[in-house]
Protein backbone atom coordinates (compact mmCIF):
# COMPACT_ATOMS: atom_id res chain seq x y z
CA UNK A 1 0.00 0.00 0.00
CA UNK A 2 1.23 3.50 -0.83
CA UNK A 3 0.43 6.46 1.37
CA UNK A 4 -1.99 8.85 -0.32
CA UNK A 5 -0.43 12.19 -1.25
CA UNK A 6 -1.35 15.27 0.78
CA UNK A 7 -3.90 16.29 -1.82
CA UNK A 8 -5.37 12.76 -2.15
CA UNK A 9 -5.63 12.48 1.62
CA UNK A 10 -7.43 15.84 1.75
CA UNK A 11 -9.88 14.73 -0.93
CA UNK A 12 -10.59 11.49 0.94
CA UNK A 13 -11.24 13.38 4.15
CA UNK A 14 -13.50 15.65 2.10
CA UNK A 15 -15.47 12.64 0.81
CA UNK A 16 -15.76 11.26 4.34
CA UNK A 17 -16.86 14.58 5.85
CA UNK A 18 -19.18 16.14 3.29
CA UNK A 19 -22.22 14.00 4.04
CA UNK A 20 -21.74 14.37 7.81
CA UNK A 21 -21.46 18.13 7.43
CA UNK A 22 -24.46 18.47 5.10
CA UNK A 23 -26.73 16.50 7.41
CA UNK A 24 -25.56 18.02 10.67
CA UNK A 25 -27.64 20.16 13.03
CA UNK A 26 -25.55 23.11 11.92
CA UNK A 27 -27.11 22.85 8.46
CA UNK A 28 -30.52 23.66 9.94
CA UNK A 29 -29.02 26.82 11.37
CA UNK A 30 -27.45 27.60 8.00
CA UNK A 31 -30.76 27.01 6.21
CA UNK A 32 -32.44 29.48 8.56
CA UNK A 33 -29.71 32.05 8.01
CA UNK A 34 -29.75 31.85 4.21
CA UNK A 35 -33.51 31.37 4.10
CA UNK A 36 -34.23 34.73 5.70
CA UNK A 37 -33.19 36.89 2.69
CA UNK A 38 -35.26 34.62 0.43
CA UNK A 39 -38.25 35.14 2.69
CA UNK A 40 -37.63 38.87 2.74
CA UNK A 41 -37.34 38.96 -1.05
CA UNK A 42 -40.60 36.99 -1.30
CA UNK A 43 -42.38 39.51 0.92
CA UNK A 44 -41.07 42.47 -1.10
CA UNK A 45 -42.12 40.77 -4.31
CA UNK A 46 -45.58 40.08 -2.90
CA UNK A 47 -45.98 43.71 -1.83
CA UNK A 48 -44.94 44.88 -5.29
CA UNK A 49 -47.27 42.39 -6.96
CA UNK A 50 -50.15 43.58 -4.81
CA UNK A 51 -49.36 47.13 -5.96
CA UNK A 52 -49.47 48.40 -2.39
CA UNK A 53 -46.50 50.74 -2.67
CA UNK A 54 -43.17 50.92 -4.38
CA UNK A 55 -40.17 49.98 -2.27
CA UNK A 56 -38.46 53.16 -1.06
CA UNK A 57 -35.33 54.06 0.82
CA UNK A 58 -35.70 57.47 2.50
CA UNK A 59 -38.48 58.43 0.05
CA UNK A 60 -36.41 57.42 -2.97
CA UNK A 61 -38.15 54.87 -5.16
CA UNK A 62 -35.70 52.09 -5.93
CA UNK A 63 -35.87 49.18 -8.33
CA UNK A 64 -35.39 45.47 -7.70
CA UNK A 65 -31.75 45.39 -8.85
CA UNK A 66 -30.86 48.03 -6.23
CA UNK A 67 -32.71 46.15 -3.49
CA UNK A 68 -30.84 43.03 -4.55
CA UNK A 69 -27.54 44.93 -4.38
CA UNK A 70 -28.39 46.16 -0.88
CA UNK A 71 -29.12 42.64 0.28
CA UNK A 72 -25.84 41.37 -1.15
CA UNK A 73 -23.89 44.16 0.48
CA UNK A 74 -25.60 44.45 3.86
CA UNK A 75 -27.01 41.02 4.51
CA UNK A 76 -24.90 38.49 2.66
CA UNK A 77 -21.41 40.01 2.72
CA UNK A 78 -21.56 41.77 6.07
CA UNK A 79 -23.59 39.20 7.98
CA UNK A 80 -24.28 35.80 6.43
CA UNK A 81 -20.82 35.07 5.04
CA UNK A 82 -18.93 35.94 8.27
CA UNK A 83 -21.50 34.08 10.40
CA UNK A 84 -21.17 30.93 8.32
CA UNK A 85 -17.40 31.31 8.35
CA UNK A 86 -17.44 31.54 12.14
CA UNK A 87 -19.81 28.69 12.90
CA UNK A 88 -18.44 26.26 10.31
CA UNK A 89 -14.81 27.34 10.15
CA UNK A 90 -14.21 27.18 13.90
CA UNK A 91 -15.88 23.76 14.04
CA UNK A 92 -13.74 22.05 11.39
CA UNK A 93 -11.53 20.37 13.98
CA UNK A 94 -13.45 21.31 17.15
CA UNK A 95 -16.44 19.12 16.22
CA UNK A 96 -14.23 16.07 15.70
CA UNK A 97 -12.53 16.75 19.03
CA UNK A 98 -15.84 17.23 20.84
CA UNK A 99 -17.36 14.12 19.26
CA UNK A 100 -14.08 12.24 19.90
CA UNK A 101 -14.06 10.96 16.31
CA UNK A 102 -10.74 12.67 15.54
CA UNK A 103 -8.95 9.54 16.82
CA UNK A 104 -9.99 7.59 13.74
CA UNK A 105 -8.51 10.25 11.45
CA UNK A 106 -5.33 10.88 13.42
CA UNK A 107 -4.46 7.17 13.50
CA UNK A 108 -4.29 6.84 9.72
CA UNK A 109 -1.18 7.09 7.53
CA UNK A 110 -1.95 10.62 6.37
CA UNK A 111 -0.59 14.00 7.45
CA UNK A 112 -2.78 15.58 10.13
CA UNK A 113 -2.88 18.83 8.16
CA UNK A 114 -4.72 17.00 5.37
CA UNK A 115 -7.57 16.38 7.83
CA UNK A 116 -8.03 20.13 8.21
CA UNK A 117 -7.73 20.80 4.48
CA UNK A 118 -10.23 18.05 3.61
CA UNK A 119 -12.73 19.28 6.15
CA UNK A 120 -12.23 22.84 4.92
CA UNK A 121 -13.05 21.72 1.36
CA UNK A 122 -16.19 20.05 2.70
CA UNK A 123 -17.14 23.28 4.49
CA UNK A 124 -16.63 25.32 1.33
CA UNK A 125 -18.68 22.94 -0.82
CA UNK A 126 -21.41 22.72 1.78
CA UNK A 127 -21.79 26.47 2.30
CA UNK A 128 -21.48 27.32 -1.38
CA UNK A 129 -24.14 24.73 -2.21
CA UNK A 130 -26.53 26.42 0.21
CA UNK A 131 -25.63 30.12 -0.10
CA UNK A 132 -25.42 30.48 -3.88
CA UNK A 133 -28.87 29.00 -4.64
CA UNK A 134 -30.29 31.33 -1.98
CA UNK A 135 -28.70 34.33 -3.74
CA UNK A 136 -30.08 33.20 -7.09
CA UNK A 137 -33.57 32.86 -5.64
CA UNK A 138 -33.34 36.36 -4.20
CA UNK A 139 -32.10 37.61 -7.57
CA UNK A 140 -34.97 36.10 -9.52
CA UNK A 141 -37.48 37.38 -6.99
CA UNK A 142 -36.19 40.94 -6.76
CA UNK A 143 -34.52 42.01 -9.98
CA UNK A 144 -37.66 41.98 -12.18
CA UNK A 145 -39.21 44.58 -9.82
CA UNK A 146 -39.29 48.03 -11.39
CA UNK A 147 -38.73 46.67 -14.91
CA UNK A 148 -35.03 45.96 -14.42
CA UNK A 149 -33.65 43.56 -16.99
CA UNK A 150 -32.51 40.12 -15.83
CA UNK A 151 -30.19 39.87 -18.83
CA UNK A 152 -28.43 43.18 -18.29
CA UNK A 153 -27.87 42.58 -14.58
CA UNK A 154 -26.77 38.96 -15.03
CA UNK A 155 -23.01 39.76 -15.19
CA UNK A 156 -23.23 41.47 -11.81
CA UNK A 157 -24.99 38.37 -10.41
CA UNK A 158 -22.05 36.25 -11.56
CA UNK A 159 -19.69 38.69 -9.84
CA UNK A 160 -21.82 38.52 -6.68
CA UNK A 161 -21.71 34.73 -6.66
CA UNK A 162 -17.95 34.72 -7.13
CA UNK A 163 -17.55 37.33 -4.42
CA UNK A 164 -19.64 35.36 -1.93
CA UNK A 165 -17.69 32.19 -2.70
CA UNK A 166 -14.47 34.12 -2.17
CA UNK A 167 -15.81 35.53 1.10
CA UNK A 168 -16.76 32.06 2.33
CA UNK A 169 -13.31 30.79 1.35
CA UNK A 170 -11.41 33.57 3.14
CA UNK A 171 -13.54 33.69 6.30
CA UNK A 172 -13.53 29.88 6.40
CA UNK A 173 -9.73 29.66 6.31
CA UNK A 174 -9.36 32.48 8.87
CA UNK A 175 -11.79 30.89 11.32
CA UNK A 176 -10.46 27.42 10.51
CA UNK A 177 -7.13 28.64 11.83
CA UNK A 178 -8.79 30.25 14.86
CA UNK A 179 -10.65 26.98 15.58
CA UNK A 180 -7.47 24.93 15.32
CA UNK A 181 -5.53 27.33 17.54
CA UNK A 182 -7.85 28.70 20.23
CA UNK A 183 -10.01 27.18 22.93
CA UNK A 184 -13.00 29.52 22.53
CA UNK A 185 -12.93 30.15 18.81
CA UNK A 186 -16.59 31.14 18.36
CA UNK A 187 -16.30 33.99 20.85
CA UNK A 188 -13.16 35.21 19.12
CA UNK A 189 -14.86 34.88 15.73
CA UNK A 190 -17.90 36.89 16.76
CA UNK A 191 -15.76 39.61 18.32
CA UNK A 192 -13.60 39.73 15.19
CA UNK A 193 -16.42 39.85 12.63
CA UNK A 194 -18.95 41.98 14.48
CA UNK A 195 -16.69 43.99 16.76
CA UNK A 196 -13.31 44.54 15.26
CA UNK A 197 -14.28 44.54 11.55
CA UNK A 198 -17.23 46.89 12.08
CA UNK A 199 -15.21 49.30 14.17
CA UNK A 200 -12.06 49.25 12.06
CA UNK A 201 -14.03 50.01 8.90
CA UNK A 202 -15.55 53.13 10.40
CA UNK A 203 -12.31 54.69 11.61
CA UNK A 204 -10.24 56.41 8.97
CA UNK A 205 -6.64 55.28 8.61
CA UNK A 206 -4.87 52.01 8.06
CA UNK A 207 -6.69 49.83 10.64
CA UNK A 208 -9.29 48.73 8.10
CA UNK A 209 -6.54 46.99 6.15
CA UNK A 210 -6.52 44.39 8.89
CA UNK A 211 -10.02 43.24 8.07
CA UNK A 212 -11.37 40.89 5.44
CA UNK A 213 -14.49 43.01 4.89
CA UNK A 214 -12.41 45.99 3.68
CA UNK A 215 -11.13 44.04 0.67
CA UNK A 216 -14.37 42.18 0.05
CA UNK A 217 -16.60 45.23 -0.15
CA UNK A 218 -14.19 46.89 -2.56
CA UNK A 219 -15.26 44.25 -5.03
CA UNK A 220 -19.04 44.72 -4.61
CA UNK A 221 -20.45 45.76 -8.00
CA UNK A 222 -23.62 47.43 -6.68
CA UNK A 223 -24.05 51.11 -5.91
CA UNK A 224 -26.53 52.33 -3.29
CA UNK A 225 -28.88 55.24 -4.05
CA UNK A 226 -26.54 58.21 -3.93
CA UNK A 227 -28.66 60.50 -1.75
CA UNK A 228 -29.59 57.89 0.85
CA UNK A 229 -27.93 57.14 4.17
CA UNK A 230 -26.87 53.76 2.82
CA UNK A 231 -25.28 55.51 -0.12
CA UNK A 232 -23.36 57.76 2.26
CA UNK A 233 -22.26 54.78 4.36
CA UNK A 234 -21.18 52.95 1.25
CA UNK A 235 -19.29 56.01 0.10
CA UNK A 236 -17.48 55.99 3.45
CA UNK A 237 -16.60 52.35 3.02
CA UNK A 238 -15.76 52.92 -0.62
CA UNK A 239 -12.39 54.25 0.43
CA UNK A 240 -11.00 50.97 -0.73
CA UNK A 241 -8.15 49.57 -2.77
CA UNK A 242 -8.47 48.62 -6.41
CA UNK A 243 -10.04 45.32 -7.38
CA UNK A 244 -6.70 43.77 -8.20
CA UNK A 245 -5.13 44.77 -4.90
CA UNK A 246 -8.19 43.50 -3.02
CA UNK A 247 -8.06 40.19 -4.85
CA UNK A 248 -4.36 39.84 -4.10
CA UNK A 249 -4.86 40.50 -0.37
CA UNK A 250 -7.84 38.18 -0.15
CA UNK A 251 -5.85 35.43 -1.88
CA UNK A 252 -3.02 35.99 0.58
CA UNK A 253 -5.39 35.80 3.57
CA UNK A 254 -7.05 32.72 2.15
CA UNK A 255 -3.94 30.69 1.46
CA UNK A 256 -2.02 32.10 4.41
CA UNK A 257 -4.63 31.20 7.02
CA UNK A 258 -5.29 27.83 5.42
CA UNK A 259 -1.58 27.06 5.60
CA UNK A 260 -1.39 28.22 9.23
CA UNK A 261 -4.48 26.18 10.15
CA UNK A 262 -3.06 23.01 8.57
CA UNK A 263 0.31 23.59 10.24
CA UNK A 264 -1.35 24.10 13.62
CA UNK A 265 -3.28 20.83 13.33
CA UNK A 266 -0.08 19.10 12.23
CA UNK A 267 1.82 20.22 15.32
CA UNK A 268 -0.75 20.69 18.05
CA UNK A 269 -1.65 18.01 20.54
CA UNK A 270 -5.40 17.61 21.06
CA UNK A 271 -6.37 16.07 24.38
CA UNK A 272 -9.81 14.47 24.36
CA UNK A 273 -11.80 14.91 27.54
CA UNK A 274 -12.39 11.66 29.39
CA UNK B 1 8.88 -12.10 28.99
CA UNK B 2 10.20 -13.18 25.62
CA UNK B 3 13.11 -11.13 24.37
CA UNK B 4 13.08 -10.07 20.72
CA UNK B 5 15.56 -8.22 18.54
CA UNK B 6 13.39 -5.14 18.34
CA UNK B 7 10.57 -4.42 20.75
CA UNK B 8 7.25 -3.38 19.26
CA UNK B 9 6.93 -0.46 21.61
CA UNK B 10 9.76 1.00 23.61
CA UNK B 11 9.19 3.71 26.20
CA UNK B 12 12.09 5.40 27.92
CA UNK B 13 11.49 7.55 31.02
CA UNK B 14 8.14 8.37 29.45
CA UNK B 15 5.94 10.84 31.31
CA UNK B 16 2.77 12.61 30.40
CA UNK B 17 1.00 15.21 32.46
CA UNK B 18 -2.12 17.23 31.83
CA UNK B 19 -1.49 20.50 33.65
CA UNK B 20 -1.13 19.47 37.28
CA UNK B 21 -2.43 15.94 36.71
CA UNK B 22 0.06 13.16 36.02
CA UNK B 23 -1.20 10.69 33.43
CA UNK B 24 1.94 8.61 33.11
CA UNK B 25 4.98 8.82 35.32
CA UNK B 26 8.53 7.96 34.28
CA UNK B 27 7.73 4.72 32.49
CA UNK B 28 10.53 2.69 30.95
CA UNK B 29 9.28 -0.47 29.34
CA UNK B 30 9.65 -2.63 26.23
CA UNK B 31 6.66 -4.41 24.78
CA UNK B 32 7.63 -7.56 22.88
CA UNK B 33 5.90 -9.16 19.89
CA UNK B 34 2.86 -11.33 20.66
CA UNK B 35 -0.12 -10.46 22.82
CA UNK B 36 0.48 -8.15 25.75
CA UNK B 37 -2.19 -7.17 28.24
CA UNK B 38 -2.18 -3.78 29.88
CA UNK B 39 -3.98 -4.26 33.16
CA UNK B 40 -4.95 -1.58 35.64
CA UNK B 41 -7.93 0.04 37.30
CA UNK B 42 -9.76 2.98 35.74
CA UNK B 43 -7.63 6.11 35.82
CA UNK B 44 -4.39 4.10 36.12
CA UNK B 45 -2.93 5.55 32.92
CA UNK B 46 -3.79 2.77 30.43
CA UNK B 47 -5.52 5.05 27.96
CA UNK B 48 -2.81 7.71 28.27
CA UNK B 49 -0.16 5.08 27.53
CA UNK B 50 -2.15 3.85 24.52
CA UNK B 51 -2.65 7.39 23.23
CA UNK B 52 1.10 7.96 23.52
CA UNK B 53 1.89 4.76 21.66
CA UNK B 54 -0.55 5.74 18.89
CA UNK B 55 0.90 9.22 18.53
CA UNK B 56 -2.24 11.02 19.64
CA UNK B 57 -0.39 12.57 22.54
CA UNK B 58 3.07 14.02 22.65
CA UNK B 59 5.28 12.89 25.57
CA UNK B 60 5.83 15.56 28.21
CA UNK B 61 9.14 13.89 28.97
CA UNK B 62 11.01 10.87 27.64
CA UNK B 63 10.47 9.04 24.39
CA UNK B 64 8.23 6.40 22.91
CA UNK B 65 9.03 4.46 19.75
CA UNK B 66 6.90 1.99 17.82
CA UNK B 67 8.67 -0.39 15.42
CA UNK B 68 11.84 1.49 16.33
CA UNK B 69 10.59 4.94 15.28
CA UNK B 70 9.08 7.79 17.29
CA UNK B 71 5.36 7.67 16.62
CA UNK B 72 4.57 11.38 17.05
CA UNK B 73 4.76 13.04 13.63
CA UNK B 74 5.32 9.76 11.76
CA UNK B 75 1.89 8.85 10.37
CA UNK B 76 3.32 6.29 7.91
CA UNK B 77 3.60 3.92 10.90
CA UNK B 78 -0.18 3.60 10.85
CA UNK B 79 0.08 1.29 7.85
CA UNK B 80 1.31 -1.23 10.42
CA UNK B 81 -0.88 -0.21 13.36
CA UNK B 82 -4.58 -0.66 13.95
CA UNK B 83 -6.10 1.20 16.89
CA UNK B 84 -9.43 0.57 18.58
CA UNK B 85 -10.10 3.46 20.99
CA UNK B 86 -12.06 3.23 24.20
CA UNK B 87 -14.57 5.97 23.45
CA UNK B 88 -17.97 5.19 21.96
CA UNK B 89 -17.69 7.76 19.15
CA UNK B 90 -18.79 7.37 15.55
CA UNK B 91 -20.17 9.15 12.49
CA UNK B 92 -23.66 8.09 13.49
CA UNK B 93 -25.37 8.79 10.17
CA UNK B 94 -23.00 6.60 8.14
CA UNK B 95 -23.51 2.90 7.64
CA UNK B 96 -20.88 0.52 8.99
CA UNK B 97 -19.71 -0.29 5.47
CA UNK B 98 -19.49 3.36 4.41
CA UNK B 99 -17.52 4.27 7.51
CA UNK B 100 -15.02 1.44 7.15
CA UNK B 101 -14.60 2.08 3.43
CA UNK B 102 -14.01 5.78 4.06
CA UNK B 103 -11.37 5.05 6.68
CA UNK B 104 -9.67 2.43 4.50
CA UNK B 105 -9.45 4.97 1.68
CA UNK B 106 -7.28 7.00 4.05
CA UNK B 107 -4.93 4.02 4.14
CA UNK B 108 -4.34 4.46 0.43
CA UNK B 109 -6.78 1.84 -0.87
CA UNK B 110 -8.82 2.56 -3.98
CA UNK B 111 -12.61 2.46 -3.74
CA UNK B 112 -12.97 -1.15 -4.86
CA UNK B 113 -10.20 -2.57 -2.66
CA UNK B 114 -11.44 -0.51 0.29
CA UNK B 115 -14.98 -1.84 -0.08
CA UNK B 116 -13.70 -5.42 -0.34
CA UNK B 117 -11.46 -5.03 2.72
CA UNK B 118 -14.29 -3.37 4.67
CA UNK B 119 -16.69 -6.21 3.84
CA UNK B 120 -14.09 -8.78 4.84
CA UNK B 121 -13.52 -6.99 8.11
CA UNK B 122 -17.26 -6.88 8.84
CA UNK B 123 -17.45 -10.62 8.21
CA UNK B 124 -14.59 -11.13 10.68
CA UNK B 125 -16.42 -9.29 13.45
CA UNK B 126 -19.71 -10.95 12.55
CA UNK B 127 -21.42 -7.74 11.51
CA UNK B 128 -22.05 -8.37 7.85
CA UNK B 129 -25.84 -8.29 8.21
CA UNK B 130 -25.69 -4.81 9.70
CA UNK B 131 -23.22 -3.51 7.10
CA UNK B 132 -25.79 -1.28 5.41
CA UNK B 133 -27.45 -0.04 8.59
CA UNK B 134 -26.58 3.31 10.10
CA UNK B 135 -24.13 3.10 12.98
CA UNK B 136 -26.53 5.24 15.01
CA UNK B 137 -28.93 2.29 15.07
CA UNK B 138 -26.31 -0.24 16.30
CA UNK B 139 -26.46 -1.80 19.76
CA UNK B 140 -23.59 -1.28 22.19
CA UNK B 141 -22.05 -4.62 21.29
CA UNK B 142 -22.33 -3.92 17.55
CA UNK B 143 -20.68 -0.55 18.03
CA UNK B 144 -17.78 -2.22 19.82
CA UNK B 145 -17.46 -4.70 16.98
CA UNK B 146 -17.52 -2.10 14.20
CA UNK B 147 -14.86 -0.17 16.12
CA UNK B 148 -12.76 -3.32 16.19
CA UNK B 149 -13.44 -3.83 12.48
CA UNK B 150 -11.91 -0.45 11.59
CA UNK B 151 -8.78 -1.40 13.53
CA UNK B 152 -8.24 -4.73 11.77
CA UNK B 153 -9.51 -3.81 8.30
CA UNK B 154 -6.12 -2.84 6.85
CA UNK B 155 -4.48 -5.99 8.26
CA UNK B 156 -1.96 -4.25 10.52
CA UNK B 157 1.02 -5.98 12.12
CA UNK B 158 0.17 -4.47 15.49
CA UNK B 159 -3.29 -4.07 16.98
CA UNK B 160 -3.70 -1.68 19.90
CA UNK B 161 -7.03 -2.22 21.63
CA UNK B 162 -8.27 -0.02 24.45
CA UNK B 163 -10.88 -1.90 26.52
CA UNK B 164 -12.25 -3.74 23.46
CA UNK B 165 -14.61 -5.98 25.46
CA UNK B 166 -16.32 -3.23 27.43
CA UNK B 167 -20.09 -3.46 27.07
CA UNK B 168 -20.07 -6.57 24.89
CA UNK B 169 -22.44 -9.46 25.48
CA UNK B 170 -20.87 -12.84 26.46
CA UNK B 171 -20.99 -14.24 22.94
CA UNK B 172 -19.38 -11.09 21.54
CA UNK B 173 -16.69 -11.31 24.19
CA UNK B 174 -15.93 -14.90 23.37
CA UNK B 175 -15.70 -14.12 19.64
CA UNK B 176 -13.50 -11.09 20.20
CA UNK B 177 -11.15 -13.02 22.44
CA UNK B 178 -10.93 -15.72 19.79
CA UNK B 179 -10.24 -13.08 17.13
CA UNK B 180 -7.38 -11.64 19.19
CA UNK B 181 -5.89 -15.07 19.74
CA UNK B 182 -6.18 -15.90 16.03
CA UNK B 183 -4.51 -12.59 15.25
CA UNK B 184 -1.55 -13.57 17.41
CA UNK B 185 -1.45 -17.08 15.92
CA UNK B 186 -1.09 -15.49 12.49
CA UNK B 187 2.20 -14.01 13.70
CA UNK B 188 0.88 -10.53 14.41
CA UNK B 189 0.90 -8.63 17.68
CA UNK B 190 -1.71 -7.17 19.98
CA UNK B 191 -1.55 -4.79 22.92
CA UNK B 192 -4.85 -4.90 24.75
CA UNK B 193 -5.96 -3.00 27.82
CA UNK B 194 -8.54 -3.91 30.41
CA UNK B 195 -9.34 -3.39 34.06
CA UNK B 196 -10.51 -7.00 34.31
CA UNK B 197 -7.86 -9.63 34.87
CA UNK B 198 -10.15 -12.40 33.73
CA UNK B 199 -10.45 -10.78 30.30
CA UNK B 200 -6.73 -10.25 29.89
CA UNK B 201 -6.01 -13.73 31.13
CA UNK B 202 -8.27 -15.19 28.46
CA UNK B 203 -6.11 -13.55 25.80
CA UNK B 204 -2.55 -13.69 27.08
CA UNK B 205 -0.34 -14.53 29.99
CA UNK B 206 2.01 -11.63 29.31
CA UNK B 207 0.88 -8.52 31.16
CA UNK B 208 1.94 -5.05 32.20
CA UNK B 209 0.43 -3.94 35.49
CA UNK B 210 -0.21 -0.23 35.56
CA UNK B 211 -1.34 1.85 38.50
CA UNK B 212 -1.21 5.59 39.24
CA UNK B 213 0.65 6.23 36.01
CA UNK B 214 3.44 3.76 36.76
CA UNK B 215 4.20 0.26 35.52
CA UNK B 216 4.11 -1.78 38.72
CA UNK B 217 5.04 -5.12 37.26
CA UNK B 218 5.50 -6.90 33.98
CA UNK B 219 5.55 -10.57 33.20
CA UNK B 220 3.41 -13.63 33.66
CA UNK B 221 -0.20 -13.12 34.68
CA UNK B 222 -0.20 -16.21 36.90
CA UNK B 223 2.11 -14.52 39.35
CA UNK B 224 -0.64 -12.16 40.45
CA UNK B 225 -3.43 -14.59 39.86
CA UNK B 226 -3.55 -15.82 43.47
CA UNK B 227 -3.67 -12.29 44.77
CA UNK B 228 -6.63 -11.50 42.58
CA UNK B 229 -8.50 -14.59 43.68
CA UNK B 230 -8.31 -13.53 47.29
CA UNK B 231 -10.55 -10.58 46.48
CA UNK B 232 -14.19 -11.06 45.51
CA UNK B 233 -14.92 -10.14 41.91
CA UNK B 234 -17.96 -8.01 41.14
CA UNK B 235 -19.90 -8.54 37.91
CA UNK B 236 -22.81 -6.42 36.68
CA UNK B 237 -25.11 -8.28 34.27
CA UNK B 238 -27.86 -6.44 32.39
CA UNK B 239 -30.43 -9.05 31.43
CA UNK B 240 -33.97 -9.59 30.20
CA UNK B 241 -35.02 -11.62 33.28
CA UNK B 242 -32.71 -10.66 36.15
CA UNK B 243 -34.66 -12.58 38.81
CA UNK B 244 -34.53 -15.83 36.87
CA UNK B 245 -30.84 -15.30 36.28
CA UNK B 246 -30.28 -14.65 39.98
CA UNK B 247 -32.01 -17.93 40.85
CA UNK B 248 -29.65 -19.80 38.51
CA UNK B 249 -26.61 -18.13 40.06
CA UNK B 250 -27.65 -19.09 43.57
CA UNK B 251 -27.32 -22.76 42.71
CA UNK B 252 -23.52 -22.37 42.80
CA UNK B 253 -21.37 -21.90 45.88
CA UNK B 254 -18.84 -19.51 44.26
CA UNK B 255 -21.45 -16.74 44.33
CA UNK B 256 -20.80 -14.77 47.49
CA UNK B 257 -23.55 -12.18 47.20
CA UNK B 258 -26.31 -11.11 44.85
CA UNK B 259 -28.24 -7.90 44.25
CA UNK B 260 -31.20 -7.84 41.88
CA UNK B 261 -32.05 -4.54 40.15
CA UNK B 262 -34.90 -3.76 37.76
CA UNK B 263 -32.96 -4.83 34.66
CA UNK B 264 -29.74 -6.24 36.09
CA UNK B 265 -28.06 -8.51 38.62
CA UNK B 266 -24.91 -7.55 40.49
CA UNK B 267 -22.94 -10.61 41.60
CA UNK B 268 -19.89 -11.02 43.79
CA UNK B 269 -18.03 -14.21 43.00
CA UNK B 270 -15.00 -15.88 44.53
CA UNK B 271 -14.12 -17.73 41.33
CA UNK B 272 -14.51 -15.43 38.32
CA UNK B 273 -13.22 -18.04 35.83
CA UNK B 274 -15.90 -20.56 36.65
CA UNK B 275 -18.53 -17.85 36.89
CA UNK B 276 -17.76 -16.29 33.50
CA UNK B 277 -17.64 -19.68 31.87
CA UNK B 278 -21.12 -20.53 33.20
CA UNK B 279 -22.37 -17.11 32.20
CA UNK B 280 -21.24 -17.54 28.60
CA UNK B 281 -22.98 -20.91 28.42
CA UNK B 282 -26.13 -19.37 29.90
CA UNK B 283 -26.06 -16.55 27.35
CA UNK B 284 -25.56 -19.00 24.49
CA UNK B 285 -28.47 -21.18 25.61
CA UNK B 286 -30.78 -18.22 26.43
CA UNK B 287 -32.27 -20.41 29.20
CA UNK B 288 -32.69 -17.46 31.52
CA UNK B 289 -33.52 -14.91 28.86
CA UNK B 290 -31.24 -12.61 26.92
CA UNK B 291 -28.08 -11.23 28.52
CA UNK B 292 -27.48 -7.80 27.04
CA UNK B 293 -24.34 -6.55 28.72
CA UNK B 294 -21.68 -7.55 31.22
CA UNK B 295 -19.48 -5.06 32.99
CA UNK B 296 -17.14 -5.41 35.90
CA UNK B 297 -16.45 -2.54 38.26
CA UNK B 298 -12.78 -2.50 39.12
CA UNK B 299 -13.17 -2.48 42.92
CA UNK B 300 -11.61 -5.92 43.21
CA UNK B 301 -8.62 -4.99 41.07
CA UNK B 302 -8.23 -1.73 42.93
CA UNK B 303 -7.91 -3.72 46.15
CA UNK B 304 -5.17 -5.87 44.64
CA UNK B 305 -3.26 -2.81 43.45
CA UNK B 306 -3.53 -1.21 46.86
CA UNK B 307 -2.06 -4.39 48.27
CA UNK B 308 0.75 -4.40 45.66
CA UNK B 309 1.85 -0.81 46.27
CA UNK B 310 1.90 -1.12 50.06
Amino acid sequence: MRAPSYWQASLRIFELSLGEMLWSRRTIFMALVVGSPVLLAGVIRAIEAAGIAGFRVESLRINGATIFGMLIWVLYLRFIVPVLGIFYGTALIADEIEDKTITYLFTRPIPRGAVLVGKYLAYLTCTILVVLPSVMLVYFLLVPIGSASLVSSFPSLVTDLGLLALGLAVYGSLFGFVGARLKRPVVFGLVFAFGWEQAALIFPGYLRRFTVAYYLQALVPHAMPEQSTLGAVQALFRDAPSGLVSLAWLALFWLGFLFLAARTVERREYVLEQ
Amino acid sequence: MTATAQPLVEATTLSKWYGQVIGLNDVTVSVPAGVTGLLGPNGAGKSTFMKLMTGQLKPSKGTIAVFGEPIWGHPHLFFRIGFCPEQDAFYESMTGLEWLTGLLRLNGLDEKSATTAAQHSLVTVDLVEAADKKIGSYSKGMRQRVKLAQAIAHDPALLILDEPLAGMDPIGRRKTIRLIKDWARAGKSVIVSSHILHEIEAMTSNILLIHNGRILAEGDVHQIRDLIDEHPHTVYIRAQHPRELARTFLEHDDVLSLKVESDAVVVQTARPDAFYSRLTDLAASSESGEIAEITSPDDNLQAVFQYLVK
